[in-house]
């Protein structure tokens, strides 16, 4: 299972590449795919969540926030 | 009774806000501020009169150009009403980033500077020629009765189509790198930030202390360093960002933003309409193409840029440095624009067109009926948009890059 899980590093990335890359990623991924996701815009912490969740994703874990480090997990079904 | 306390500080102080009540509260408090200080709230005057500062200061005669006439250009940062309200958002996006411990200096790659300063010149240049922002030509605006708001967000809404598409761009978007969990180095994210509450609680008393301490300090400037503080902090807790509103709903569907806004207007609209009419001067110009045309501009620099006029300033104050070049794109946007105002711009854009209010030409009730209309129309919008299920990014195959 270990291969399945990735890891998406947007620190540094303003709006709206957030929530573009993570969306764009999570399409080209294979289903049953968890993607870990880490960004730093602070919009992102409610719009990455609700989008991928919009398109179809699931979320495996609540959003969380590590300071200023925004890190969500999602599940490609 | 001390766990209620832990979670009331908690939501208030550590954790952002709900939307949509953060940007009512805006409306409220915007409306109150035009009310007591007497003028709307804005802030892209005062990045034009910087630029004009900057001029002078470069030994340029800045005496002939009529459109800092327009926008009372005197005084200094801390003689202007705008000014010492800038400063004051400035002080207070800081200190909500520090209590929700959301600072940290995020460095941009070039590309982005570049995106950064090319958005903002656009952005700060449309927003001048319509005569106000996301706030005076728009958020403020709407709310002050004046036709020229309207142009000037239909502008936008268009604007921010196009800026997408150029954001979306191959050379604009890049390609974001996937990396495989296993090969992650997954560095300490554990960020060392638990001093920034404490920062901002000293921040907060510094802040009291100067104004407290200026007895000389005429009271409508600290009544606008007061007003100013809470704008800064109520856009950070809610991450009331602008340009998000019209992108996202082109992009995604998003409404939320959009939403939020018609809500914060609707509210601020009965507000004013009381200031005026126990005479508070509105702030009505120039219905002509230079709002629709400022809008549109407006609405492609903003989406290019990542965030509007009042989006850079609390970003800024997060630590993200792309958003600095944002905001001198801004001033420099507006200071091309004061340069060629009197080459034409006026002339042909803005002189023959009536500085229409609804207010003054049909009465009070109709100008709400109709003011009330544009803004369930923008919902209306809104809500067809995402229920449409239509989306910029869906079923578009983009390059990703695996490592």
């Amino acid at each position: 299972m270990e291969e399945k899980r990735y890891v998406l590093d947007l620190r540094g990335e303003p709006c709206p590449y957030p929530v573009v890359y993570s969306l764009q990623v999570l399409a080209e991924l294979e289903s049953g795919a968890l993607l870990e996701i880490l960004a730093d815009c602070p919009q992102s912490f409610k719009s990455v969540p609700e989008e991928v969740v919009k398109a179809g994703y699931e979320m495996a874990e609540p959003p969380q926030k590590i300071g200023p480090t925004l890190r969500f997990l999602v599940r490609k079904p | 009774m001390g766990e209620i306390i832990k979670s009331y500080y908690q939501k208030v102080i550590a954790e952002f806000w709900d939307q949509k009540t953060t940007v009512i509260l805006l409306g409220i408090l915007s409306g109150l501020y035009f009310g007591t200080v007497g003028v709307v709230w804005a802030v892209t005057g005062e990045f034009t009169r910087w630029g004009a500062s900057f001029l002078k200061w470069m030994g340029v005669d800045v005496s002939p150009y009529t459109y800092l006439k327009i926008i009372k250009y005197k005084g200094t940062v801390l003689t202007r009403i705008d000014g010492v309200m800038v400063l004051g958002m400035f002080a207070g996006a800081l200190i909500a980033a520090l209590f929700g411990q959301n600072f940290k200096l995020r460095i941009p790659t070039a590309k982005r500077v570049l995106q950064a300063l090319i958005g903002g010149i656009i952005a700060g240049f449309g927003t001048r020629l319509a005569m106000g922002c996301n706030l005076a030509a728009l958020f403020t605006g709407i709310p002050q009765f004046s036709l020229h708001t309207w142009f000037f967000t239909l502008g936008t809404i268009f604007g921010t189509y196009i800026g997408i598409k150029i954001t979306l761009s191959p050379y604009f978007r890049g390609e974001p790198k996937l990396v495989k969990a296993s090969e992650f180095n997954a560095e300490n994210l554990k960020a060392n930030t638990q001093m920034q509450p404490f920062l901002g609680w000293l921040g907060l008393i510094v802040f009291a202390g100067i104004l407290l301490s200026r007895p000389e300090m005429p009271n409508n400037l600290k009544l606008a360093t007061v007003f100013g503080f809470a704008f800064g902090f109520l856009i950070q807790k809610g991450q009331v960002c602008f340009t998000s509103a019209f992108r996202d709903l082109w992009l995604v569907g998003r409404t939320t933003t959009l939403k939020a806004l018609v809500w914060g207007m609707a509210v601020q609209m009965l507000l004013t309409a009381v200031f005026i009419a126990k005479g508070t001067p509105a702030k009505v110009l120039w219905a002509g193409p230079n709002a629709l045309i400022g809008g549109l501009l407006f609405g492609i620099g903003i989406v290019i840029a990542g965030g509007c006029e009042t989006g850079w300033m609390y970003r800024a104050m997060e630590g993200q440095i792309h958003f600095w070049f944002v905001g001198l794109g801004n001033v420099i946007g507006a200071t091309i624009l004061f340069l060629v105002w009197d080459k034409g711009v006026y002339k042909y854009l803005a002189e023959p067109f009536p500085k229409f209010s609804l207010i003054e030409h049909f009465g009070y009730l109709p100008a709400f009926i109709l003011t009330g209309l544009f803004l369930l129309g923008l919902y209306l919008w809104a809500d067809l948009r995402e229920a449409s299920g239509r989306s910029m990014i869906k079923n578009k195959t983009m390059p990703v890059r695996r490592v």
